[in-house]
């Protein structure tokens, strides 16, 4: 029960309306990324990032709650509206939610959509609030070995079960890792790949790498194809979205199932919430089968709910993953964990000790944050489908000139302006041939994580190798990591011997 | 997932990178030009290996030292590469069945007028100042996506950096080079 009281003191900090401000602004422009086409909440945390250093820590990560859950509430609406998923994570909801919106079901998919958010959201920040701090407590005996093997855990799992083909997602990975050694070696203080250029010896900034291959990379990539795709358009939503009870007791089963599946994700780093709502659509798909009048194929509230709430449940775990070890899952607490990074802040076990009020604050948040998006995206859901209407030259030029912004912001040198334009070249060419862009920036966060460990762990044992295997808990993650690649195998044969289905 | 049709010569709008020949209609290089990113990759790790090779390691420095990590990177990135190339040359990417669609091109015009967007606005910020520069690089990228009306962009494109002036300069205090503005405001 010490995790309520503390919870408790986090609510006092978090209600304060100047933190409730943030929380709100957060949520608002969350919600409103979420929307627009090709955004998603890890771009927009990349691009608030610099311009937060003015804000004290508090403030900024309560805003980055509401930006990083009101991604989620978002990126369906244009999924259900446009048949074109704003993320990722959306994708699953699309199938039934676009079927629902052309029979004139809109409003509820919108509905269902927001609502399932909403649970599995809240279902598993509550999990995190009672279950963080004691993995905190089993985090605290990880020595660098440990720290080596969740890194590479981490490595692995994202680079091989998100992209479509293994080879791409390692080398995405390889990419962030060689990005990330650059710059002057913390242990022995050599200079590295920095062909003597001072501007370098810090290394390349986080903020660069994010904001190229993700926002920049991603505005050259529509400029690549914006004469040459379909205009795409969207379904009117009429009257608001509103759910009777009937549909809310058909949805209900479908949202606990999808948090159920949502849950356990946000711990492992398959990098982000793509793989649980897929499995939750599947699952739900399945299940409908079996029933006496198959709701599936003509527009499945159970389609959309199951998705949604295994998207926001896997981010809520997700926070508590980088929280308590500090092990970012997903490309958006990635980001989240180099902000904690700006800050002097290390997330991990050490950081429920040393930075109590920050934690439970921010967790506090994550709650307030939540009913707030409801309360942005239930009744006002048709006002946000309005952003679409916003014409795409000024979206994406607005979008660099934020880049721009961002990047001088951070640093007021024109080298970064230049890297980053490189690294956007780097993104585009890698989101043109497939290539998954989430362990670029796992490579990038955790490389320097990797190293280190590794490093330290080889030394103190002179040189053996055998010291990165030596403890239950590296068995244990390489065990996992194993059942992970041995899953994904699995899951990639029925795919294939079911792909005329 | 953005397909590519490299060799439909009919379209008038041939999509290609500056290494690939001219070919006749599914030539070798159709289906394959994904092979840049094998080459980005082993570039990476050339500049990798010249690091390794040059780095001024100091004296005392424990083992393993700073090229130990990228030694195993540069070793990862290069087997990569190859294994990137034979996948790309074995199996090339699909042609899409819709022969002579040009929008399975990439639109190297608006790409390089992004691009030449962006590096104005890198080179002109401190010299010509946010404002103009900025308003630069919103006009431009507008255009490159196809906004039909450039006289009225102009005047949107000054807003909007004025805007940013005055919400990060003046509000946040963040300090956004005046340039040739010097004095005029701020």
């Amino acid at each position: 029960m010490e995790s309520l009281s503390l919870l408790m003191e986090g609510f006092s900090q978090a209600l304060t309306p100047m933190n409730l401000l943030w929380v709100f602004v957060g949520a608002f422009l969350g919600t409103a990324v979420g929307v627009l086409p090709g955004l998603g909440s890890s771009m927009a945390v990349a691009l608030l990032l610099p311009v937060t250093f003015s804000l004290d820590p508090v403030g900024a990560f309560i805003m980055f709650a509401g930006v990083y859950f009101g991604g989620l509430f978002g990126d369906s609406t244009m999924g259900i509206l446009m048949n074109t998923p704003g993320g990722a994570t959306a994708i699953a909801t699309t199938f039934e939610g676009h079927r629902m919106a052309k029979l004139g079901r809109a409003p509820q998919a919108l509905a269902t959509s927001a609502i399932g958010a909403f649970i599995g959201g809240l279902i598993a920040t509550t999990l995190v609030v009672f279950f963080a701090p004691k993995l905190a407590d089993i985090a605290v005996m990880f020595g660098p070995a440990e720290y080596f093997a969740l890194a590479v855990f981490a490595f692995i799992a994202t680079a091989s079960v998100v992209s479509d083909s293994v080879v791409k997602g390692l080398s995405a990975l390889v990419i962030g890792l060689a990005l990330a050694v650059v710059g002057i070696d913390g242990i022995s203080g050599a200079s590295r790949f920095t062909a003597d250029m001072p501007q370098l010896f810090d290394g390349i900034s986080i903020i660069v790498i994010t904001v190229g291959v993700l926002a920049l990379g991603e505005v050259l990539h529509v400029a690549s194809r914006i004469h040459r795709d379909p205009k795409l358009s969207a379904i009117a939503v009429s009257g608001r979205p509103y759910l009777s009870k009937r549909e809310f007791r058909e949805a209900l089963p479908a949202w606990l199932r999808g948090t159920a599946f949502g849950v356990p994700f946000g711990v492992i780093p398959v990098g982000g919430a793509e793989v649980p709502t897929f499995m939750a659509y599947g699952t739900e798909r399945q299940l409908d089968r079996k029933r006496r009048d198959p709701q599936f194929g003509n527009g499945a509230i159970r389609g959309v709910a199951a998705p949604e709430a295994a998207g926001n449940a896997t981010s809520g775990t997700a926070m508590g993953a980088l929280l308590a070890l500090g092990l970012p899952t997903s490309a958006t607490a990635a980001i989240m964990l180099a902000a904690f990074q700006q800050y002097g802040l290390q997330p991990g076990p050490l950081l429920f000790e040393r930075n109590a009020d920050l934690v439970w604050a921010l967790l506090a948040s994550l709650f307030v944050g939540l009913v707030m998006l409801l309360v942005l995206n239930l009744p006002f859901a048709p006002l946000w489908a309005k952003l679409l209407l916003i014409p795409k030259p000024y979206l994406y030029a607005g979008i660099t000139v934020f880049c721009g912004l961002g990047v001088y912001a951070t640093s007021a040198a024109i080298s970064d302006l230049l890297i980053v334009l490189g690294i956007g070249v780097l993104g585009f060419v890698l989101r043109r041939y497939g290539f998954p862009l989430a362990p670029i920036m796992i490579g990038v966060v955790l490389g320097p994580l990797a190293e280190t460990s590794l490093r330290n762990a080889m030394m103190s044992s002179g040189g053996e190798v055998s010291v990165l295997v030596h403890s239950p808990v590296t068995w244990t993650l390489y065990g996992i990591l194993a059942l992970v690649l041995v899953y994904t195998v699995w899951r990639r044969i029925i795919s294939r011997t079911r792909a005329d289905v | 997932m953005s397909v590519d049709a490299h060799g439909s010569p009919d379209t008038g709008e041939l999509a290609r990178t500056p290494e690939q020949p001219l070919e006749g209609r599914h030539g070798f290089w159709t289906g394959r030009s994904g092979l840049v990113v094998a080459g980005i990759l082993a570039a990476i790790g050339t500049y990798l290996v010249v690091g390794i090779v040059t780095m001024d390691v100091p004296a005392g420095a424990k083992v393993p030292g700073p090229t130990f990590f990228p030694i195993l990177i540069a070793i990862a990135v290069f087997v990569l590469a190859a294994l990137l190339a034979v996948q790309t040359l074995r199996k090339p990417e699909p042609v899409p069945p819709t022969e002579g669609n040009p929008r399975f091109h990439t639109d190297w015009k608006s790409l390089g007028l992004v691009f030449a967007s962006f590096l104005a606005f890198a080179l002109l910020l401190v010299p010509v100042g946010w404002l103009i520069s900025a308003a630069l690089l919103f006009w431009g990228v507008s255009r490159a996506l196809g906004s039909r009306r450039p006289l009225f962009d102009v005047g949107l494109a000054l807003v909007f950096s004025s805007c940013i002036q005055l919400a990060f300069g003046a509000g946040l205090g963040l300090n956004l080079p005046a340039g040739i503005l010097e004095g005029i405001y701020g």
